[in-house]
Formats: structure tokens, sequence, C-alpha cells
């Protein structure tokens, strides 16, 4: 058991008031591979962004090789020998390989001038150490498969000599030929010594991979294992805090008759012969890894990125649905992922927020009516108890979980038949979490059909009647409440094709 | 292009396949082997039509005549590359012309006369470029402000008046160096210079990043605000040396610029394959581009097309230009 | 986007505005009189009418660069379908109209159909509108019009210059549009996050579109006024009038970025760079020392504007 190569002790962090990280402790040893496990938002990107030097604590202390750290920048952390492959990649398209993986800290000749030939040699040096050997150096980023680019990011931490590679999500969109071929680069990675913070939901990689795992819930250390010594039900009541049944208070609604019918659906790679039906009082979860196809689906079906062939058949009509506008017509509601971005104009107040996509029905004519628009923000305020200081309020001003409810109450204005719900509780607290939870449920006794996109589990084995998992674009299991455990949904979640089997087509 | 699924994982590089090298040269510059194409078939149409297209004395006219307009394009490419833009670059050679002209005439050393306004190109525009960096203004309100100021500037000072008198020492345009025109030398030279500097050092990679992906370039440790300036300091230094050639071309130095010289510079770097999304293209291609308007100027003379259209024709070739360049991103995206 | 902060804007701005018209009124006894005030009513009316469309256009976030190259080519068709084509010359304002709008419409679709950025879009039809206007006028202008015509640039109503009532009306019009019905709202919105107004089922096209060729009408419009008023076509009028627009825009409280900004606020900026105008003028100081001005006072709006926003006056 070797001495670790950073300690992190009594990390703590606040945003805005909210305390996102409280006292939490964590190390890396030299050659191991330490996954960090926890629901969305209990803190596992701050913790790595604390580690890589893009955030700085309010209390707490780094060490790395038993010396005390402060890190003021990326730089700090680069030199201390901690690098960082992110979801969101940091490549340049327009540049190659080769100036991706070393622009800032290129190799000189004794003139000054940057040594070319030295750059592509280490280059391909690195690259084939990550058993990437076809990968041209000279080829621009942008030209690229995801895979691809991430064996560029992978080599450019290498370039730094890093000593400790932090991987945030690195499976999230990959094929399961390339995690296959990714999970071996981090074993040989390990093997030279080399120290990996593996942050992912994937049990089964997970357990292949780690040698110790560490839970976080709500900005806490839950505690920290060798691998051998938990299994995925210990690990998943460490991250939730309890058994699932628990937690979210499944009530019974009736199930009606069928409100939504996709057929053959298709458009572009994610969405891949898409069939499945809705029915009312029915919540739908769907299930998947990031880039599975899910959120692609949700677009299409509410317009954003048109269906190129298929069926959609809205209350026994078939429809062709190319714009959001036309979904809401239809009775379709998009709640979408990213709130700050899609969902919300944060300078602009509750009010204005909540009428946003029925606009028409608090004007006459071409005039806004502000006291017809008030008193509808003022009763969505207070249904779906959403805290704030006034409807004249910006909503940028507010908590992620109640922002996430402004969101919420803007697509009900619609009176919506179909609700999909992209990851909404994504960044939210746990009592807005359980608000919001509570809100689905009203809204399917009241015979909404609501579709719920999660990538936590336990949600969605705790809320859904039945559970759609999609994988690399297609639908590779529809699974019954009765039916429905982590094992069966997580196989189905990294399975590569259908089956065939009951509900879909064979691959 | 992703990665097929049943990829050996054990192939040595020597054995990995490599595109060809005019597919890889044509991936890399195409939009300025399209120019190159276009100046061509240009040529040999008009000379098909007029033959006395081809003759010398309008060959020198073309190319040295305008060789200017490909050396401000330089500095302009840059600023375009870092996902910036520079309206007042026109008036700036104005007022850097009068400068020269007036230092000229009262008897200052030639080279004093040459480079001093290099310098004062550097700073106005090094302000510029500190209001955008530092300020976060929006380059194309800081630099219109800065066209009007500049422009104004010029003519309350001189009041119209062109400046005569000028010592043939100064006339640096009018001299050949190697048989060969002073601008056209000039032209080429400082456009691969530029070229192999923003190919090949670390500071003209990092104004790629810059202008291809700002928060990457800010993860990575460049300092953005700074090469901004820089960048800005560099346009004004290649205005400086444009301006050179301007105002040692005739006798005497007007008291106004071409009308829409800065418009004619920015077509020049967009056509030539800068993407104005920023992040792209080369400066080989802006001199291309420079030297296919001046060709299409002179053709419409020779084709008896009259000169009012050469704008209408300037402001098409940047909308197709720009729309192919947007179709071109879509296709990849 | 609250009324407090905006409020607080436009009466600075206002009260800069009484301070330069007191300024002004002392430093020459020709400023302050009615028929002075008039005419400067006058000749801010084109701006001002151009001022007033580019408001929505940078409240969404994009710019329209091109409106002064407009105003030159309706100017001399106006005159071509007139004097070469034969046109009655109420007819052949009108279809010179139609086609600054038309122009317009083009810079719109370029802007959503192929997602050309505005700057650019607009920069190339800058140079394709004038382009068009010197290649139709081959540099060649048009006099001569029947005097009925030079009421609107030149005569009066009431006793108050004839395109000055236009210019009130539209800015009425206007900020009645922007400030309490659902285009307004649109426009606010794509200004402050056009991601989230496509997912809210907005027309997100359909307004940037509809907005740009307002541009080109005001602009249209601007032209024939001009024309009234000097009484000739030439292929360079309008040269430059964007900056002059811009500059109001922006000095008036509307940030560049998009997301903000009132017509209260552009009209006073307009009146605040009229009377700087007229004051320099006044005081000796030929055209080319007044651009200086506008160029600096751009400069300084904008800088002003994003220190306010960092300071959190939002």
């Amino acid at each position: 058991m070797t001495a670790p190569f950073v300690t992190m002790t009594g990390m703590s962090k606040s945003f805005v008031g909210v305390k996102v990280l409280k006292d939490v402790d964590f190390d890396v040893r030299p050659g191991e591979v330490h996954a960090l496990l926890g629901e969305n938002g209990a803190g596992k990107s701050t913790l790595i962004k604390m580690l890589s030097g893009l955030y700085t604590p309010d209390a707490g202390t780094i060490t790395v090789n038993g010396e005390a750290m402060k890190f003021s920048s990326t730089r700090d952390a680069t030199a201390a020998g901690i690098a960082t492959v992110y979801q969101e990649l940091l490549l340049f398209p327009e540049l190659t390989v080769a100036e991706n993986v070393f622009l800032g800290h290129y190799p000189r000749t004794a003139g000054g001038w940057i040594d070319w030939a030295e750059v592509r040699a280490r280059t391909r040096d690195l690259l084939d150490q990550l058993d990437t050997f076809d990968l041209d150096v000279d080829t621009k980023v942008l030209a690229l498969s995801v895979a691809q680019r991430q064996r560029v990011e992978i080599a450019k931490a290498l370039s730094k000599n890093a000593k400790i590679l932090i991987m945030d999500e690195p499976t999230a969109s990959l094929v399961e030929a390339d995690v296959q071929r990714l999970m071996q680069v981090v074993r040989q990675l390990r093997e030279r010594g080399v120290g990996i913070v593996y942050v992912s939901h994937r049990m089964p990689e997970i357990f292949a991979l780690a040698d110790r795992v560490t839970v976080l819930r709500d900005g806490a250390h839950v505690g920290t294992r060798a691998i051998g010594e938990v299994d995925e039900r210990e690990l998943v009541s460490m991250m939730v805090g309890r058994p699932i049944d628990s937690l979210f208070p499944k009530t019974e609604a009736a199930i009606g008759e069928t409100v939504l019918e996709v057929r053959n659906l298709n458009h572009g790679r994610h969405v891949r012969d898409i069939s499945f039906s809705l029915r009312r009082g029915e919540i739908l979860g769907i299930a998947g890894l990031v880039g599975s196809g899910r959120t692609e689906l949700a677009l299409t079906l509410f317009g954003m990125t048109p269906a190129t062939s298929g069926e959609i058949v809205m209350e026994g009509r078939p429809v062709r649905i190319t714009s959001p506008r036309q979904a809401r017509d239809l009775g379709i509601a998009y709640v979408p992922e990213d709130r700050g971005l899609q969902g919300l104009v944060k300078p602009m107040a509750i009010r204005k927020n909540v009428s946003m996509a029925t606009i028409e029905r608090v004007s006459s004519g071409i005039f806004i009516k502000p006291a017809a628009e008030a008193r509808r923000a003022v009763d969505a305020v207070k249904r779906l108890s959403i805290r704030c200081r006034d409807i004249g309020q910006p909503v940028g001003e507010l908590s992620g979980g109640n922002q996430q409810k402004v969101v919420i109450a803007k697509w009900l204005e619609t009176s919506p038949k179909v609700l999909i719900l992209d990851e909404p509780t994504r960044g939210v607290d746990v009592g807005a979490k359980a608000e919001i939870h509570t809100i689905m449920g009203e809204l399917v006794k009241q015979g909404v059909a609501v579709i719920m996109i999660s990538s936590e589990l336990p949600e969605v084995l705790g809320m859904s009647d039945r559970v759609l998992v999609m994988s690399g674009g297609a639908i590779t299991g529809e699974i019954d409440r009765a039916d429905a455990t982590p094992e069966r949904v997580g196989a189905a979640m990294t399975a590569h094709r259908v089956q065939a089997n009951g509900t879909g087509e064979a691959a | 292009m992703a990665m097929s699924v049943d990829l050996p994982p054990t192939r040595p590089a020597s054995a990995a396949r490599r595109p060809g090298f005019l597919s890889r040269l044509f991936a890399e510059y195409g939009q300025e082997i399209v120019v190159l194409a276009a100046i061509v078939v240009l040529f040999i149409v008009v000379t098909m039509v007029n033959p006395r297209f081809i003759s010398a004395n309008n060959l020198t006219t073309i190319f040295a005549g305008n060789a200017y307009i490909a050396v401000a394009a330089i500095g302009m490419s840059m600023v375009i590359v870092t996902g910036n833009i520079d309206v007042s670059v026109g008036a700036l050679i104005g007022v850097l012309a009068t400068i020269s002209g007036t230092l000229a005439v009262a008897g200052y050393p030639v080279w004093v006369a040459w480079f001093f306004p290099v310098l004062v190109g550097m700073a106005i525009m090094g302000v510029q470029g500190v209001l955008v960096a530092y300020a976060r203004i929006p380059s194309i309100v800081v630099t219109l402000g800065a066209m009007s100021i500049l422009r104004g500037g010029l003519i309350s000072v001189t009041g119209g008046t062109w400046i005569s008198g000028l010592p043939s020492e100064f006339l640096l345009a009018q001299q050949r160096w190697f048989g060969v025109p002073s601008p056209i030398v000039m032209m080429v030279v400082l456009t691969v210079l530029a070229f192999l500097w923003m190919r090949y050092s670390a500071f003209g990679r990092s104004l790629y990043a810059v202008g291809g992906n700002p928060e990457a370039a800010l993860a990575t440790g460049i300092p953005i605000e700074r090469r901004i300036v820089a960048v800005f300091v560099i346009h004004g230094a290649f205005a400086g040396l444009a301006t050179i050639l301007f105002a040692t071309q005739l006798q005497v130095i007007q008291s106004t610029v071409p009308p829409n010289l800065e418009l004619t510079v920015i077509t020049a770097s967009v056509i030539g394959g800068v993407s104005i999304l920023g992040g792209s293209g080369t400066v080989i291609g802006s001199t291309l581009a420079t030297i296919l308007f001046a060709a299409i100027g002179s053709a419409l003379i020779f084709v008896n097309v009259s000169a009012y259209w050469l704008r209408a024709v300037i402001g098409l070739l940047i909308l197709a230009t720009v729309l192919a360049d947007m179709m071109r991103r879509r296709g990849k995206a | 986007m609250n009324l407090k902060s905006l409020i607080r804007h436009e009466t600075f701005l206002a009260l800069l505005l009484v301070a330069v018209l007191i300024v002004l009124s002392f430093q020459s006894d020709r400023f302050f009189t009615v028929s002075n005030l008039l005419n400067q009513g006058r000749l801010m009316t084109e701006t001002g009418l151009i001022a007033i469309a580019m408001t929505f256009v940078i409240a969404t976030g994009g710019i329209d660069l091109s409106v002064g190259s407009i105003l030159g080519l309706v100017a001399i068709l106006t005159g071509v379908f007139w004097h070469n084509v034969g046109m009655p010359l109420g007819l052949a304002a009108v279809a010179a109209i139609a086609v600054g709008t038309f122009a317009g419409f083009v810079n719109g679709l370029i802007i959503t159909r192929f997602r050309v950025p505005p700057l650019i879009a607009t920069l190339a039809t800058l140079a394709l509108y004038r382009g068009l206007a010197e290649g139709i006028s081959q540099a060649r202008s048009v006099r001569g019009y029947p005097d009925w015509f030079y009421v609107l640039g030149q005569g009066e109503v009431l006793g108050v210059p004839t395109q000055l009532w236009i210019l009130v009306a539209a800015a009425i019009i206007a900020s009645v549009i922007l400030a309490y019905t659902r285009w307004g709202r649109t426009v606010y919105a794509i200004g402050s996050n056009e991601v989230a107004s496509r997912f809210s089922g907005l027309s997100v096209e359909k307004t940037k579109l509809a907005l740009y060729t307002a541009s080109g009408f005001a602009a249209a419009v601007a032209a024939v006024i001009f024309v009234s008023r000097v009484s000739t076509t030439r292929s360079d009028m309008g040269t430059g009038i964007e900056l002059d627009a811009i500059t109001a825009v922006v000095l008036g409280g509307t940030s560049i970025f998009g997301g903000r900004g009132t017509i209260l606020g552009t009209v006073i900026g307009l009146c605040l760079i009229q009377a700087l105008k007229n004051g320099l003028s006044l005081a000796g100081v030929k055209g080319d020392g007044t651009i200086m001005l506008i160029g600096a006072v751009l400069i300084l709006a904008i800088l002003a504007s994003n220190l306010f926003e960092r300071s959190g006056t939002r």
C-alpha cells in the first residue's frame, strides 16, 4: 500500500451561499484507479475542479507528494503533475493533433523556435503508447471522432508528465468498443504508475477498473472502500442515503389510453428506428448513458430536430412535428436538460419567463396584459412552491431547484398532454428534488403522460412505471416497473444493439 | 469519420494509411487554391477579350499598384483569425500617409519619414486593442469609432490639401529591387514571412487558438488579453508598412485614401480563406485575393465595363465567399 | 431588466441632454431659438428613423451596417425611376422604397437562412448596395423635382417641419411595440438568450427577418426624405449614417450585446448627438470635427455602458 501522491483534507466550498462541499477528504495513490461516485449535485465536479486548479477551496488543504499546495490556476495544478480530461473536450478544431497536444508547452530548439519535428515525434510516441496507431498527428481535430479526440486529450495530459489523471465521465459519449479500448488504456496508465481519478456513473466499468471507490452525497464524504469490499447495492445505497423505495414515494395513478405512439423514428446518428407508445397517467423513464440519444429523441419529438423518417401519432392522429411551436400546439412540452441555456432567460423576471411559451394567452391581440400575466405567475409560484422575492425577480437570482420549477411552470402553462422532462432534478437540492417528484405525481394523476429522461438510476427506478433504455441511438430495453432492477437497466444501458424482444425491431 | 469498431490495436505507425499528399494539400489550403485558380481563369478569359490585358505595363500596375492592400491584409488577417475585426485601417493609412509625407517634405531623413508612421500606427492600433481586450468593447464598435476619429481628424488637420514636393529618395514604391518593382518584393517577402510565422511559431498558433476556442485557450493558459493587444499592434505595424508603399507611389499624397479601403482589405482576408468566425485561414490566401481583386478591377476596364460596378462586385464576392464558408462549416459539423 | 435600472439610465441621459442644451444656449445665442431647434429636428429625422429601427436590431444582439448604402440606393432609384423610367414621382418613390425594403429583407435572409453573422452579412451588403447605387447612377445626379415634392423635406405642417411629425409618430409607435407588445417581448428574449427563446417556441427567425426588413424600410423612407430635403440625388448619400444611428442607439442605453434598450433612450441619444453637432457647427467647427466627436462618443458610451453592466445595475 503505497503512500498517496495527492491528499485532499477538509475540502469545503460554497457557491452563492449554498455549501456544495462540506469537509471532504480524498486521496489518490500512484498506480491506482480511484473511482469517484455520487449523484448529480453530490459535489464530484466541484472536488475535481479544485484538484485541477479551476476552483479555489474555501477551506481545506491539498498536499502533493507531502508538500502543501495552493493552486491559483490550472497551470499550478499542471505543474504539480495533475491533469484533467474533461467531458467537454477542450480542443481546437482547426489545429492538428500534434499542435493541440503541445499547445502552450512546445519543445524548443536551441534558437528558441518551436521544434516541430520533436513535437510531431513525441505526439506520435504518446499516441502509440495509448495504442492509437492509426491516428495521424497532422490531422485537424475537427475531423476526428469523439473517441479519437479523447485520445488526444489523454495524450495532452501525458505530455505534461501527469502523475495524476482526472477523467470526468470519460465513457459518456463512447460506443461500446471504444469503451473497452479506453479501459485498456486506463489499465496501462495504471501500470505505469499514474494515479487515476475516475468519475463515472457506470457501475460495470467501476467494478472492472477501480481499486478503490469513494462516494459523495450532498457535498459530504460518505465513505471510501476497496472495490473488493463492496457490491453495487451497497454503493447505490451509499449514494442515495436510504433504500431506494422509501426515497421516491410512487403515487399510484390510473393509467389510461394511449396518447402518443412513435414508430420507426429516425434522425441522424442518435435517433435510430425508435418505436414506443405512451399512455395517459404514465411515467415513462428513459435511461441511458450520455450520448445514447435520449435528449436527441426528445428534441425530435419536440420539433427542434424534426424526424427524417418514421411516424408520430398523437391521440390517434398522425402528425409531423417540425417546430417547438407546433409541438406545443399539439400538447407536447419539453423541459430541457440545460435550464440555464435552454430553459430560462436569466435576466428576465419570473413572470416573463413563466409566460414565455404561452404569451398569446396573456395578451389581447399583440398587447400583453400585465395583470393577466402577473396573475398566472403568482398562481404558478404558489402551485409549485417557488421560493422567490416576488414575480418581478430575475430568474437568474433563484436557486437551481427554484429555477427548474420556473421552467416546469412555463411548460405547465401550455396544458400539455405529454410532458418531457430531461434531467429534471440535476443540480437541484434534495428538498426541491422531492417537491419536483411530487409535482410529477400530481400531474400524472391529472392524466398527463410524462416522459422522464434521467441519468440517476435510483430516480429512474423509483419513479417510472416503465423504463425504456437507450444505447447508441436505439432502444435496447423496455422494462416494466416490477422487473426493473439496477442490473437489468444497467446491462441494457451498455448493450450494443437491440436484441429481438417484445418491444422493437431486431438489430 | 468515426473510428470503425473492429480496428486491431497493434498496428505499427508505418503501416498506417496516410491520405495522399495532394488531397491533404487541398484539404488544408483549399480556399487558397480556389483563389489562385480564379486568378488564372480570369486572366485567360480577359486576355481572350482584350490581349492588352496581359501586357507588362498592365501587369505591373495590377501587382505593384495594389501591393499595399495585400500588406495591410496580412495584419487584418491576423486580427480576424483571433475573432475580431477592424474597420479603421483605411482611415489609419490616410493619417499615416499624411504624417509620412509631411515629415518628408519638412526635410527629415527618409527613413524617419518611412518608419515613424509605422510606430504611430502601432500605437493607435494598440490603444484599440486595449479597449477590445480589457474594456471588452466589441471590436466592431471600437474600430468604427476610431475610424470616424481618424477620418475626421485627417480632414480637420489637412483641410483637404494634398502634399506635394516629395523628395525623390522618398519614393520607395517607384524603386526597383533586383529588377522587380519594390512593392511586389515587399508584398511577397512579407507574405511569406508572415505565413511562416503564423504557421510555425507558438505566438502564431496561439492566435488560431484564441479565435478557434476562447474558453479552451483560457484553460490552456494562453494570455488572451495580451495576445489580442499584441495582434492589434502588429496589425498597426503592417498598416504602417502598407502606408510606405501607398504614400510613395506618386509625387503627391492625397488627403484621402481610396474609399472603402478597409472593406477591400477585409474582403481580401475573407476571400483568401480567413474565416470570419475566427480560428482559421492563412495570409497567403489574403494576398492572392488582393491580386484577384486588383485583376478584376483592371479587367472591368479592359472589358469596357464601367468601374463604378467594382464595389458591387466586391460586395457580391464577400457574400459568396462567406456563404460558401458557412455551408462548408455546416457540412462538416 | 427591471424598470428601476432602466429609468435610471434614461433619466441620467435626459439630465445630460438638458445640461448640454443649457451650455450650448449660452455659447451661442442662435442656438436656443425655436426656428433653430425645429430645424435641428428636421435634420435629425433621417438618422432618427434609422436609429429607431436599429434599436430593435441591436436589441436582438444583431447589427445592420448596410443602412447607409440602402439609403443611397433608394435615393438613386427614386431619381432613376422618375427621371429615366418615367414613372410619376409618387409611384417612383414608392417603388424605390419597396426596393429598399427588399434590400433589408435580403439582409434578413442571409442572416437567418444562411446563418451568416449580422456583422459580416451587412458589411458585405454595405458594399453591394452602395456598389449598385454607384453602378446604376454612374455618378450622375438627378435634379429638378416638382415643387410639391419638397414639402416633405423642406416644408412644414402646423409650423413644424413635415418630417419631424413622421419621426415623432414612428418613435411613439415603436416604443409602444417594444414595451407593451408580444413582439417587443420576443425581441428582448432573443437578445438575452436566443437559444431559450427558440426552446420556448418563439419564432426567432421570423422576428429577425422582420426586423432587418424594417431596418431596410426605415432607411428607404429616410432616403426619400433626404432627397426631398436636399433637392437632389447622389450615389454617396447616407455614407456614414450607420455610425450616427448606432451611436444614438448605444448612447440611449441599448446594450450592444442585446437584451436591453428603449426607444426613449435612443431618441434622447439622438437629440444629444444632434445638439452636439449643432453646437460645434455654430462654434465654427467643420463637419469633420463632428465626425471625430461622434466616434469618440460611441466608444465612451459603450465604455460607460460596460462599466454599468459590470457593477450590476441590470
